[in-house]
């Protein structure tokens, strides 16, 4: 059955290509269900954006996606570029292109950032079958991409996010998905703690991803960000799925009006 | 207790003062025997295995080379083992050269000696003025030993200490004249490849650094034959830095995982005398590395530190036990231990304040990472503080890998067996960076990863 549904939509969108489907998707956290009857289509170089009320479950979504222990899919599809994503475990889904900018980064004390943003450059490159990179070229490479995000040396030489601020933090996550270029990568509130400059240099970074290919699921709460990373398309997210969708301007509304009508919904 | 018990031929049993500790030494064993969960000091490390019957003591190397030289050599016999340095037959199944073989590529340069199943290969590195290397028997007959030999070992407590004092034959003795400085390591290797046999053997070091002297000793325990290979490591080292005097030693312990490797270090340490210590321990089904130091005049200090990393069903345990005799005198420990399978951590920590020893310094800090439901640590710190005036702390910890942050370096591309071994070797190494040698340091960074 699924796999029909999956044909047909193949043909639907000959020049559209679908890079991330999720069908019928429904996930819980413990007992309770989260995810419910949750549906989406992301084609490659589209921008979408997820907007809810706080709790509604958006974080679960990224995580989902992501394979974090603990987030159970009960029922449904994710298909990225056509292979079983749920079939994967989080590494393999970090090779294969897909990226999470945490809202709350990990701090990890005793690993020089370096060491860690090594590893992972060099994990994915293993995967796409690229030649590891040495130590030179990292580093130059790690400068270069650094440098537009305002990182620089003695900041990686720090443990993992450790004693970062908040704005040091987000940039290390946009430094990390400049380096590892996602096909797709998941901003999951990605302007909380941020002040406007800080912002800027956030979204900067993330616009300079985007190429016509690379896709985006930005999932923020306030309508503020999408001034910044203008989206092709808004969701509203409540009760485990999406309620409504349009275009930008649809975030615009929502800051007007706020949710209040979504949730009531149920 | 009887399987450790040997009915065997020792060197220099005519030598009145050396036969009679061991006499000493063999009685104190005999009474003590092999120490049972009873045994305070051996509550969480239970050496099961050493009451088993099948152990075997090599014959003394020493009696061995007598009875050769007696005989008449015969260099160009296919058999010959006379072990002669000058043998040049190059025959095949002669073995006068084999030994030549231990020589270890090291990451550092170093004064290599080296002991095959705790018995000493005859090469000597040449040594720069002022060092003194002897072989522990070479140092009893020509009553350099004397002095120093037994004299930090209290037979009645250390019921291994006793039993490798009846035995002691293999060691070495080294010692460093007034203010010598030694300019690059001294390492000893021991290779065990013990095949079926369950071998048990004793090794005795001496080390002497007179005032002012300044050396670095490195230790360094591997097999060399089949990983399964059970044998019996008991060690003692008795350590004596004068004044002013400075000792690194280094301990890499990477015994065959069926292994007992048993160790006892007794440190004595005059004014201003430093020593500075760290034992990494990652193989052995039971090890234990065991220090007492004691510093005994104004201004002696002593850094012991430790990590250990295990996995199966070992138990490795570090102790120590820091005796602060005087005033002004100062000691750090930082034990850092990763425990995974069904295997057991054990530190047992002690720092001892005598009353007179005002303004001393005594630090100590224990931390483990659990990586399985089933794996152990058993942590006992012991203060005994008789002076007012004194810094004292100790602090125990332990945790496991935290699933947020492996799922965090997973979301990014970094397998997870990869991601665990980040942490691990993230977690040792503030232990690690307390070795003040770069280069032993970053050896046994590797030896962390390997």
């Amino acid at each position: 059955m699924t796999m029909i549904k999956r044909q047909h939509k193949k043909e639907d969108i000959m020049t559209n290509t679908p890079l991330l489907e999720i069908e019928d998707l429904y996930a819980r956290v413990g007992e309770k269900e989260i995810i419910k009857d949750f549906n989406l289509t992301i084609n490659e170089g589209e921008v979408h954006a997820i907007m809810g009320p706080n709790g509604a479950g958006k974080s679960t979504l990224s995580y989902v996606l992501t394979g974090k222990p603990g987030y159970e899919v009960t029922s449904g599809k994710v298909w990225f570029k056509g292979k079983d994503l749920l079939a994967m475990s989080p590494e393999e889904r970090a090779r294969e292109g897909i990226f999470l900018c945490m809202q709350y980064p990990v701090e990890i004390p005793g690993v020089p950032t370096t060491t860690f943003l090594k590893h992972a450059v060099n994990a994915v490159r293993k995967h796409r079958n690229e030649p590891e990179l040495d130590t030179l070229n990292f580093v130059k490479m790690v400068r270069e991409e650094g440098k537009a995000l305002g990182i620089d040396n003695e900041m990686i030489k720090r443990p993992v996010n450790v004693g970062f601020s908040g704005g040091e933090k987000k940039r290390l996550e946009t430094l990390q998905m400049s380096i590892l270029k996602p096909d797709f990568s998941i901003l999951d509130e990605a302007d909380s703690g941020l002040d406007i400059d800080a912002l800027k240099v956030v979204a900067d970074g993330v616009n300079a991803l985007r190429d016509g290919h690379r896709s985006m699921l930005v999932i923020t709460h306030y309508q503020r960000l999408l001034n910044y990373i203008v989206p092709d398309f808004v969701h509203v997210f409540a009760d485990g799925h999406i309620v409504r969708s349009g275009d930008k301007t649809l975030a615009l509304e929502l800051e007007e009006k706020g949710y209040a009508e979504f949730v009531k919904e149920k | 207790m009887a399987g450790l018990i040997q009915n065997i031929a020792l060197f220099g049993e005519n030598i009145p003062w050396f036969q009679g500790l061991r006499e000493k030494g063999l009685e104190a064993f005999k009474h003590q025997g092999v120490p049972t969960a009873k045994t305070e000091a051996w509550k969480y490390t239970k050496p099961r295995d050493l009451n088993a019957d099948d152990f075997v003591m090599n014959e003394s190397n020493f009696l061995l080379e007598l009875a050769e030289e007696k005989a008449e050599c015969h260099c160009h016999e296919k058999s010959c083992h006379c072990h002669e340095d000058g043998c040049h037959c190059h025959e095949e199944g002669c073995h006068c050269q084999d030994e030549i073989n231990v020589l270890v590529d090291l990451p550092f340069e170093a004064y290599q000696l080296h002991f095959y199943n705790g018995q000493f290969v005859p090469i000597y590195p040449p040594l720069p003025r002022g060092v003194e290397v002897m072989t522990l028997m070479e140092a009893v007959l020509n009553q350099e030993a004397k002095n120093y030999l037994g004299k930090l070992v209290d037979l009645a407590n250390y019921p291994f200490a006793a039993l490798n004092t009846a035995y002691m034959e293999e060691g070495s003795f080294i010692r460093l004249d007034k203010n010598t400085k030694l300019d690059k390591p001294i390492i000893i290797v021991n290779h065990s490849e013990t095949g079926e046999q369950n071998l048990f053997y004793n090794l005795r070091n001496v080390v002497v650094l007179e005032a002012g002297a300044e050396a670095e000793i490195v230790e360094w325990y591997k097999y060399a034959g089949a990983e399964k290979s059970r044998y019996f490591a008991n060690i003692v080292n008795e350590i004596f830095v004068a004044r002013g005097a400075k000792l690194k030693h280094y301990k890499l312990q990477n015994e065959a995982f069926k292994a007992n490797h048993l160790a006892l270090n007794m440190v004595n340490i005059k004014e201003g005398g430093k020593y500075e210590a760290f034992c990494l321990q990652r193989g052995a089904n039971i090890g234990r590395n065991e220090t007492k130091v004691i510093l005994t005049e104004e201004q002696a200090e002593a850094e012991v530190n430790a990590a250990y990393i295990m996995h199966g069903w070992a138990t490795l345990d570090t102790t120590t036990d820091i005796e602060h005799l005087a005033e002004n005198t100062i000691s750090h420990q930082l034990v850092k231990g990763v425990v995974g399978g069904d295997a057991k951590g054990v530190f047992q920590g002690k720092i001892h304040i005598a009353k007179h020893a005002v303004k001393t310094e005594g630090t100590q800090l224990h931390k483990a990472l659990l990586l399985t439901d089933t794996a152990e640590i058993d942590v006992k710190p012991e203060l005994e503080i008789f002076a007012d005036d004194v810094k004292c702390s100790h602090g125990a910890a332990s945790g496991e890998l935290d699933e947020e942050t492996l799922f965090y370096m997973q979301s990014r591309g970094i397998g997870r067996e990869e991601a665990k071994q980040i942490l691990i070797d993230a977690y040792l190494d503030d232990a690690v960076n307390k070795i003040a040698d770069s280069e032993v340091r970053d050896w046994f960074k590797e030896m962390i990863k390997a």
